[in-house]
C-alpha cells in the first residue's frame, strides 16, 4: 500500500480535530477535536513505521504511548469538563471566564 | 546690648506665642503684653542715647563667613538717631496693637493680625538697630513681607488683594537695589558692618564711582520703600488695609524705613553729588504731585496716603540738602501725627462705615475727642504755628536756605528749587489739609450715623498721640538732642512766610468751601489730578501689560507646545492599547486559530523558501 494514503487520512484527520477544537462552542466536543488531532498523529506514527519497516518498530510503541496518554488526558479533560458545568450550568467555551 | 537683642526678640516672640493662644483674648494679651514690654526695654535702650552719649553696639553669633566673602554677624548698634526712631516704632506699635484690639473686635482673623503686627515691629526695630547690613536687609524683607499680609487682611476683597501684590512687587523690585548694593559694599570694604563701611568712607578708601553707584542703588531701594516718584503709586493703593495698619505702615515702620536708611547711610550720598542731585529731584517732583493729587481725592484715607508721600518727600529733601537732623525731626513729628491722623480715620470710618468723604461731613458734635484730636494733627499736618508739624517743616526749610546762600551738599540751584519746592507744597498742603477738615467736621450730616466717640481702648491712642503732636516741636528747638551740628533753631523769615502760607490759604480754602466741595474750584485739572497722572496707566501699559503678555506666551508654549508632547504619548499608548486590547479578548479559540494559521503560514513560508 502506498505511502499516501495513510498520510491522507491522518491530515484528513487532523484537519477535521483543528476545525473541531477552532469551531466548536461546546467543550466536549472540543476535547474531541484534540483527541482527533493526536490519532491523526498516530496513524502517521503508524504509517511511517511500517513504510520504514523499523526493526525495533519504534513507531508503533510510541503510538502506545500516546494512546495511553490521550486516555489519562481525556480523562482530566472530561473532569475539568464536569466541574465546568457544575459551575456554569453550561459548557459553552465563548462564554466561560466571567463570573459564574 | 542685650536691650538691643530684646527690643527685637520681644516682639518676634509676641507673634509666635500669641498664634499659639487659644483665643482672641489671650491673643491680645500676648500681643498687647509684648508690645508694652517692648516699648519698656525700648525706653530704656534709648533715653540714654540723646544727645552726645557714645553710640552701643556689639555683636553675636557665628561669622557665617568663608574665604572669599565677608563675615556676616548678628551685629546690633544704636546711636541718637536709632533711638529715636526705636521710640518711635516701638511707641505707635504699642499705641496700633491697643486700639487694634477694639477696632478689630470682631474679627475672626484677629490672632493672626497681631502676630503679624508684633512681627512687623520687630522687622522695624532689626532694621533700626542693625549694625550688619544683612541684619538690615533681614528687617527691610520681613517688613515688605509683613505689610503684604496685612494689607491683604480683607482678603476676600478684590482691591485689598491687589494693593497687597502691587506693594508687595513695587518695593521688592526697589529691594533688588539694596541687596546689591550690599554686596557691592561687601566686597569693596571687606565687611559688611554698617560701621566698618561708613569708617572707610570717611576715610576715602572707597572710589567716587563705586560710592555714586552704591548710594544710587540704596536710594532705589528708599524709594521704593518710602512709595517716592516714580514707585509712588503703592502708597495709596495699600489703604483697603484695616485703618491702625495704614497707621502704622505711615508712620513708624516701611515707608520710614527708606528715609532711616538714606539718614543711616548719608555719608555715601554727602559723597556723591549725583546721588544728592537725584535724590532732591526726586524729592521735589514727588512733594508737588504727592500734595496735588491729595487736593483731589474723595476718600479720607487716599487723602492721608497722599499726604504721607509728599510729606516724605520733604524728609527727602532734607537728606538732600544735608540736614539728617532735620529729615529725622520731622520723620519723628510726622510718625505722631499721620499715625494720630489715621487712628482717627479708623474712628470715623467706624461711625460712617465708609472712608468717602461723601458719607461725612458734620462730625465735629457728639465725638469731642475724635474731633479734638483730628483737627490737631490736621494742623499739624499743615503747619500750623505751635504744633509740632510748623516746627520740623521749618527746620527743612530752613536747612534748604542755608543751603542754597551757603552751599553744601547740594548744588545752590537744586537747593532754591528745593526751597520754593516746599514753600508750593506748604500752600498745597494748606489747602488740601482745610478741605479734608470742612469734608470730614463741617457742614451738615451728608449720610444717616450716631456720632460718638470710640471706646476707650481706641480714644487713648489718640490723647496719647495728640500730646507728641502739640509738643514735639520743642525738642526741634533743642537741635543738639540727635548729636548733630547746632543749627539755628527757628529761621525768621521762613516761619514767618509759612504761617502766613497756611493762615491765607486755609482762609482761602475755608471762604470757598463754604458754598460746597474746595476741589471744585480746581476745574478742568480735577480729574486729571484724581487720576493721578496716569502714572499706574503708564505702568500697566508698560510693565504690568507685557509680563501679562509674556506670562500667556509661556503658558501656551508649556501647554500647547511641551504638553502636546507629553499628551501625544499618552494617546499613543492609549491607541497601541487599544489595537493590542482587540487582540486580547478572553477567547481562546480566537488565540489558537491565530496560532494555528500562523504556524500553517510560517511552514507554507518554510516550504517555498526550501524549494
Amino acid at each position: 500500500m502506498p505511502l499516501v494514503w495513510p498520510l491522507l487520512l491522518s491530515a484528513a484527520l487532523f484537519g477535521i480535530g483543528v476545525y473541531g477544537v477552532l469551531a466548536r462552542r461546546n467543550a466536549v466536543l472540543a476535547l474531541m477535536g484534540v483527541e482527533l488531532m493526536l490519532n491523526a498523529a498516530n496513524v502517521n506514527l503508524v504509517a511511517f513505521d511500517v513504510w520504514f519497516r523499523d526493526v525495533l518498530v519504534s513507531g508503533q510503541v510510541f503510538t502506545l504511548f500516546t494512546i495511553a496518554l490521550a486516555a489519562a488526558e481525556i480523562g482530566l479533560g472530561l473532569a475539568i469538563v464536569l466541574r465546568l458545568f457544575r459551575t456554569y450550568g453550561h459548557v459553552d467555551v465563548d462564554r466561560l471566564g466571567g463570573e459564574p | 546690648m542685650i536691650g538691643l537683642a530684646l527690643v527685637i526678640g520681644l516682639p518676634l516672640l509676641a507673634a509666635l506665642v500669641g498664634l499659639a493662644m487659644p483665643n482672641r483674648l489671650r491673643a491680645a494679651q500676648v500681643a498687647v503684653g509684648g508690645a508694652a514690654a517692648t516699648w519698656v526695654v525700648a525706653v530704656v535702650v534709648a533715653l540714654p542715647r540723646f544727645g552726645d552719649a557714645e553710640p552701643v553696639g556689639g555683636s553675636w553669633g557665628h561669622a557665617w563667613g568663608t574665604l572669599s566673602a565677608p563675615a556676616v554677624t548678628f551685629a546690633l548698634r544704636a546711636d541718637s538717631m536709632s533711638a529715636a526712631l526705636l521710640l518711635l516704632a516701638a511707641t505707635v506699635a504699642l499705641l496700633v496693637q491697643l486700639y487694634s484690639v477694639a477696632y478689630l473686635a470682631d474679627d475672626s482673623q484677629y490672632r493672626a493680625y497681631a502676630a503679624i503686627v508684633s512681627l512687623f515691629s520687630a522687622s522695624m526695630h532689626a532694621v533700626v538697630v542693625a549694625n550688619d547690613l544683612f541684619v538690615l536687609l533681614i528687617g527691610w524683607e520681613m517688613m515688605g513681607v509683613c505689610s503684604y499680609l496685612l494689607i491683604a487682611h480683607y482678603w476676600k476683597r478684590s482691591d485689598a488683594r491687589d494693593g497687597a501684590a502691587k506693594a508687595f512687587l513695587m518695593t521688592r523690585l526697589a529691594d533688588v537695589g539694596l541687596l546689591v548694593a550690599i554686596i557691592a559694599l561687601g566686597q569693596a570694604v571687606d565687611s559688611y558692618r554698617i560701621s566698618d563701611v561708613l569708617d572707610a568712607v570717611a576715610a576715602g578708601e572707597l572710589s567716587s564711582a563705586m560710592i555714586t553707584t552704591v548710594a544710587l542703588l540704596m536710594l532705589l531701594a528708599a524709594v521704593g520703600k518710602s512709595a517716592q516718584f516714580p514707585l509712588h503709586t503703592w502708597l495709596p493703593d495699600a489703604m483697603p488695609g484695616p485703618t491702625p495698619i495704614s497707621a502704622l505702615i505711615h508712620s513708624a515702620t516701611m515707608v520710614a524705613a527708606g528715609v532711616y536708611l538714606i539718614a543711616r547711610m548719608y555719608p555715601l550720598f554727602a559723597d556723591s553729588r549725583s546721588a544728592t542731585i537725584v535724590l532732591g529731584l526726586i524729592a521735589i517732583v514727588t512733594m508737588l504731585i504727592g500734595a496735588a493729587f491729595a487736593l483731589a481725592q474723595d476718600d479720607l484715607k487716599r487723602v492721608l496716603a497722599w499726604s504721607t508721600v509728599s510729606q516724605l518727600a520733604y524728609m527727602f529733601a532734607a537728606l538732600a540738602v544735608g540736614s539728617v537732623v532735620a529729615a529725622i525731626g520731622h520723620l519723628l513729628a510726622h510718625g505722631a501725627f499721620k499715625a494720630l491722623l489715621f487712628l482717627v480715620a479708623g474712628s470715623v470710618a467706624q461711625i460712617v462705615r465708609s472712608t468717602a468723604f461723601i458719607d461725612m461731613g458734620g462730625l465735629r458734635r457728639g465725638l469731642p475727642v475724635t474731633f479734638v484730636t483730628g483737627t490737631i494733627g490736621l494742623a499739624a499736618l499743615a503747619g500750623l504755628v505751635p504744633l509740632s508739624g510748623f516746627f520740623t517743616k521749618d527746620a527743612i526749610l530752613g536747612a534748604a536756605s542755608d543751603s542754597a546762600h551757603d552751599g553744601g551738599a547740594a548744588p545752590s540751584w537744586l537747593a532754591w528749587s528745593i526751597l520754593v519746592a516746599g514753600l508750593v507744597t506748604a500752600v498745597l498742603t494748606a489747602a488740601y489739609v482745610t478741605r479734608t477738615w470742612l469734608l470730614v467736621y463741617g457742614g451738615e450730616r451728608r449720610s444717616p450715623f450716631h456720632a460718638y466717640d470710640p471706646p476707650s481702648l481706641m480714644r487713648w491712642p489718640l490723647i496719647v498721640l495728640a500730646v507728641p503732636t502739640v509738643l514735639l516741636g520743642i525738642a526741634v528747638l533743642e537741635p543738639g538732642w540727635l548729636g548733630g551740628a547746632e543749627a539755628e533753631p527757628v529761621h525768621a523769615w521762613i516761619a514767618v512766610v509759612s504761617t502766613l502760607i497756611v493762615v491765607v490759604v486755609a482762609g482761602l480754602t475755608w471762604l470757598v468751601g463754604q458754598s460746597g466741595d474746595p476741589a471744585v474750584r480746581l476745574g478742568p485739572a480735577r480729574p486729571v489730578l484724581a487720576r493721578e497722572f496716569g502714572v499706574d496707566a503708564v505702568y500697566d501699559r508698560f510693565a504690568v501689560r507685557p509680563t501679562l503678555d509674556a506670562a500667556d506666551v509661556v503658558l501656551h508654549a508649556d501647554s500647547d507646545v511641551v504638553d502636546a508632547y507629553v499628551r501625544g504619548a499618552s494617546s499613543g499608548t492609549m491607541t497601541a492599547s487599544r489595537l493590542l486590547r482587540w487582540a486580547q479578548n478572553h477567547n481562546v479559540q480566537t488565540y489558537i486559530t491565530v496560532a494555528v494559521v500562523g504556524v500553517a503560514v510560517a511552514a507554507v513560508l518554510a516550504g517555498v523558501s526550501a524549494s
